[in-house]
C-alpha cells in the first residue's frame, strides 16, 4: 500500500474576489522508502503541495491519504498530531529557535508528543546527523550546514512516516548543500521515505525519482536513471573553507 | 506540551529579556505594593479604632461636660450655671433604672505629694461602678467601694502610670499621698491599660496616670477649674466670684462625666435619647453637655472603613489595570516578534491550544514575579510607613494573598488576547515571516 496517496488534489486560494488555483487535480502514489525530489518553477504550486503534504493547510478538494489515514479532511488538532507523529518538516531557512540549544531544538517535536520526551533519542537523532560534540550549543555558534543538521535531527526525532523537505539547501552553499542531501541520502538509505523540493535540477537528480508540476498540474512523473550520490565528508561548509 | 515546560520556556523567555520584563513588571508590582500597603494602613486604623472604641465599651453611652462659649456662654450662666452636676447623675440613675450602673465621674487636676516634689495628676473623684464601666482592674488591693463613697472616706486608688511617677519600685500600698490639703491612704493599684499609639477618639484617653479617689471626697475638696475668662463687668465679676466662694450642694456640684452602662448595643441609642431629654429639661435647653455613644462611634467608623476600602480598591485596580496594560502591549510585541517560533512550533505539532496557553503562561510568569516582588515591596512600604508616620499597619495575609491573585488575574485577563492572537497565526503565514 502507498505511503502517500493523492487522488485529484486541488486547492484554490480567495484572494478578494478572485479565485487563484494553484493546484488543479493532482493524482500520484508514495512508496514507503522513496526519495521523491519535487520541481518546478515558481507559481507551479509545488509549495502549495507541500503545505498540503505538510498537513498544514487543507485541500479545496481531492483526497490525501497519508499512512492509510485521509488526512485532507482532518480538524486543526488532529492536524497537529499528524504533523507532530508522521512529518518531519525541513526547512530552507533551518527555522531553529534561537534561545535553545541544539539539543533543545531537537527535542521541540516531543513537546507536544504524546510519547512525551526523551532526551536519548533527541541526542541519538544529533549524533546521526554528526552533531554529537555541539549537542549543548545555540544555534548563533554554528555554522548554516550545522543549522540545517540540526533541524534535520528534529525531523527525525519523533521517527515520523515522511521527512518533508522544502528547498533545504537554498540557503547553502553547493558544497555544504551537498552534505545535506548526503544525510538524506542515508536515512533513505535506511528506509526512511523523503521528499524534497528544489528548483535545483543537480539537487534532484540525488533523489530517486522526480515530480515536476507546471501551472498547478503535474507535468511529468520519472525515476532518475543516473542518480547522483553526494558526498558526506564535506558536509559542513565551515570545514570545506579550512580544507580549501 | 507540559505545564512545566511551558513555565520554564516562559521563564527564559524572560530572562532573555531582562530589562523588558522588569519594566513590564514594574506596573504590577507598584499596582500590587500599593494594595497591600494601602489595606495595611486601612487595617491599622481600623484595628486601632476597634479597639480603642472597645475599650470604652460598646455598651455604655457618656455624658461628658462640654464648655459653652460666647453668648450661649451668657445664657448658661443664668440658667444651668454648673453645667453638667452631680444630680444629673442622680437624674439619669432614677429615670434609666433598668442601667446596669450609672456612674459619675469628677476629673480635676491636683498635685499629689508623697515626698517634697508635688506631682500634677488627674484627680479622678468616682463611683464603685467605674472599675467595671472602663473595663479596667484593679491590681492588687481594692478599687473604691460604695462605704468609701458614703463615708468621705480619705482613700486613694493608683493608675499604674501614676504609681511608678509617685513611688517608683516601692510598694505604695498602705502608704500616704497628699491631694491638695487631703492625706489618703492608698488602697489599691490599678492594672496597667493598654493605650494605642495614635488616639482616634478624644474620649479616650490613658487611664494609666489616674489617681482615682471617691467622688464624694473630690466634691468636697476640689473644683472643677472653669475656664471662663474672667468678666470685665462688675455686676458678673461679683456673681461669678460669689458663685466661686459659695459651695453648691453635693447635687449642684459640677461633675466631668456621667457613664452609663446599659444591657446591651442596642440599649445604647434609645438610651441616650432618653438622657437627651432629661438634660434638655434639667439644664433648660443649655447645650453644656455631649452625650457618646461608642456603639455609634464604632458604626460610624465602620463606615467611613467601608468608604476608604472602596477609594483604596479603586485606585489599587487602576494601577493594576495599568500593570495589565503594560503586560498586554509587551505581549502583543512578543507575539509579533516571536512569529516565526510560533510557525516551527505549530510546524513541528503544536496546537492552537498549546500555544494559547504557553503565551499565557508567559504573561501569568510576568504577573507572579511582580506579584512577588510587589508583596515584597508592599510589605516594606508598609513597615516603612508605620516607622516614619507613626501609624499602625497591620499587613493581613488576606491582602497579600488577594493582591497576589489579582496579579494573577491580571495576568490571565491581559494575557489571553495576544495569547490568542498568537495562536491565530497561520503556521504557513508565519514560517515565511522574518
Amino acid at each position: 500500500m502507498a505511503l502517500i496517496s493523492v487522488r485529484n488534489l486541488r486547492k484554490t486560494y480567495d484572494i478578494g474576489s478572485v479565485r487563484v488555483p494553484a493546484l488543479r487535480g493532482v493524482t500520484f502514489d508514495i512508496e514507503p522508502g522513496e526519495f521523491v525530489a519535487i520541481m518546478g518553477p515558481s507559481g507551479s504550486g509545488k509549495s502549495t503541495l507541500m503545505n498540503l503534504l505538510g498537513c498544514l493547510d487543507r485541500p479545496t478538494s481531492g483526497t490525501y491519504t497519508l499512512d492509510g489515514m485521509d488526512v485532507s479532511k482532518l480538524r486543526d488538532n488532529a492536524r497537529a498530531a499528524i504533523r507532530n507523529g508522521k512529518i518531519g518538516f525541513v526547512f530552507q531557512s533551518f527555522n531553529l529557535l534561537m534561545r535553545m540549544t541544539a539539543l533543545k531544538n531537537t527535542m521541540l517535536p516531543m513537546l507536544y508528543s504524546p510519547e512525551g520526551r526523551n532526551r536519548q533519542f533527541a541526542s541519538d537523532a544529533l549524533e546521526s546527523v554528526g552533531l554529537a560534540d555541539r549537542v549543548h550549543h545555540n544555534p548563533m555558534q554554528l555554522s548554516g550546514g550545522e543549522q540545517q543538521r540540526v533541524a534535520i535531527a528534529r525531523a527525525l526525532v519523533n521517527d515520523p512516516a515522511v521527512i518533508l523537505g522544502d528547498e533545504p539547501t537554498g540557503n547553502l552553499d553547493t558544497s555544504t548543500g551537498g552534505g545535506i542531501i548526503s544525510i538524506f541520502q542515508r536515512l533513505n538509505a535506511q528506509g526512511k521515505t523523503v521528499m524534497i523540493v528544489t528548483h535545483e535540477r543537480d539537487i534532484a537528480l540525488h533523489a530517486k525519482r522526480i515530480l515536476s508540476f507546471r501551472d498547478g498540474l503535474l507535468e511529468s512523473d520519472e525515476p532518475v536513471v543516473d542518480r547522483l550520490y553526494a558526498a558526506p565528508k564535506s558536509a559542513d561548509g565551515v570545514d570545506t573553507e579550512a580544507q580549501a | 506540551m507540559g505545564i512545566l515546560d511551558a513555565i520554564l520556556t516562559g521563564l527564559t523567555e524572560l530572562w532573555s529579556h531582562k530589562l523588558r520584563s522588569m519594566l513590564t513588571m514594574l506596573g504590577v508590582i507598584f499596582g500590587v505594593a500599593a494594595v497591600i500597603s494601602m489595606v495595611s494602613i486601612g487595617e491599622g486604623a481600623k484595628r486601632e479604632a476597634l479597639e480603642q472604641i472597645k475599650q470604652m465599651g460598646i455598651d455604655v453611652v457618656h455624658v461628658k461636660r462640654a464648655m459653652t462659649s460666647g453668648e450661649l456662654l451668657e445664657k448658661a450662666e443664668e440658667r444651668s450655671p454648673y453645667g453638667l452636676r452631680y444630680g444629673d447623675g442622680t437624674a439619669i440613675q432614677t429615670v434609666c433604672e433598668y442601667a446596669r450602673r450609672v456612674v459619675p465621674v469628677r476629673e480635676v487636676f491636683a498635685d499629689v505629694k508623697v515626698g517634697e516634689e508635688p506631682v500634677t495628676v488627674k484627680v479622678v473623684g468616682t463611683t464603685p461602678g467605674y472599675e467595671n464601666v472602663t473595663r479596667s482592674a484593679v491590681q492588687s488591693g481594692r478599687f473604691i467601694r460604695e462605704s468609701d463613697v458614703n463615708n468621705n472616706a480619705p482613700v486613694c486608688v493608683l493608675g499604674a502610670a501614676a504609681k511608678r511617677e509617685l513611688f517608683g519600685f516601692n510598694d505604695p500600698m498602705g502608704k500616704t499621698v497628699k491631694i491638695g490639703k487631703r492625706l489618703l491612704r492608698v488602697v489599691g493599684l490599678m492594672e496597667p491599660k493598654e493605650v494605642g499609639k495614635a488616639r482616634a477618639f478624644a474620649a479616650l484617653r490613658d487611664l494609666n496616670s489616674d489617681v482615682y479617689i471617691p467622688i464624694t471626697v473630690s466634691i468636697s475638696d476640689f473644683r472643677i477649674s472653669s475656664e471662663q475668662a474672667v468678666p470685665a463687668d462688675l455686676v458678673k465679676l461679683e456673681m461669678l466670684s460669689r458663685k466661686l466662694m459659695s459651695r453648691p450642694s453635693k447635687d449642684n456640684s459640677p461633675i466631668s462625666e456621667v457613664i452609663i452602662q446599659v444591657e446591651n448595643e442596642a440599649a445604647t441609642v434609645p438610651t441616650a435619647s432618653l438622657i437627651r431629654s432629661i438634660l434638655n429639661r434639667s439644664h433648660r435647653g443649655i447645650r453644656d453637655y455631649e452625650i457618646i455613644i461608642p456603639a455609634e462611634l464604632l458604626r460610624q467608623s465602620q463606615q467611613t472603613q467601608r468608604i476608604f476600602n472602596i477609594v483604596m480598591a479603586a485606585i489599587a485596580s487602576i494601577s493594576l489595570l495599568v500593570g495589565g496594560i503594560g503586560i498586554m502591549n509587551i505581549m502583543l510585541a512578543t507575539v509579533t516578534q516571536r512569529t516565526r517560533e510560533i510557525g516551527v512550533r505549530r510546524c513541528v505539532g503544536a496546537t492552537r491550544w498549546d500555544i494559547v496557553r504557553q503565551f499565557m503562561l508567559e504573561a501569568l510568569v510576568i504577573t507572579c514575579a511582580g506579584g512577588l516582588v510587589g508583596v515584597g515591596v508592599g510589605v516594606g512600604l508598609a513597615s516603612a510607613i508605620s516607622n516614619y508616620a507613626g501609624w499602625r499597619t497591620v499587613v493581613s495575609v488576606e491582602a497579600i494573598v488577594l493582591s497576589f491573585g489579582v496579579s494573577a488575574f491580571v495576568g490571565i485577563v491581559f494575557g489571553l488576547y495576544p495569547a490568542v492572537r498568537a495562536a491565530a497565526v497561520d503556521p504557513i503565514e508565519a514560517l515565511r515571516y522574518s
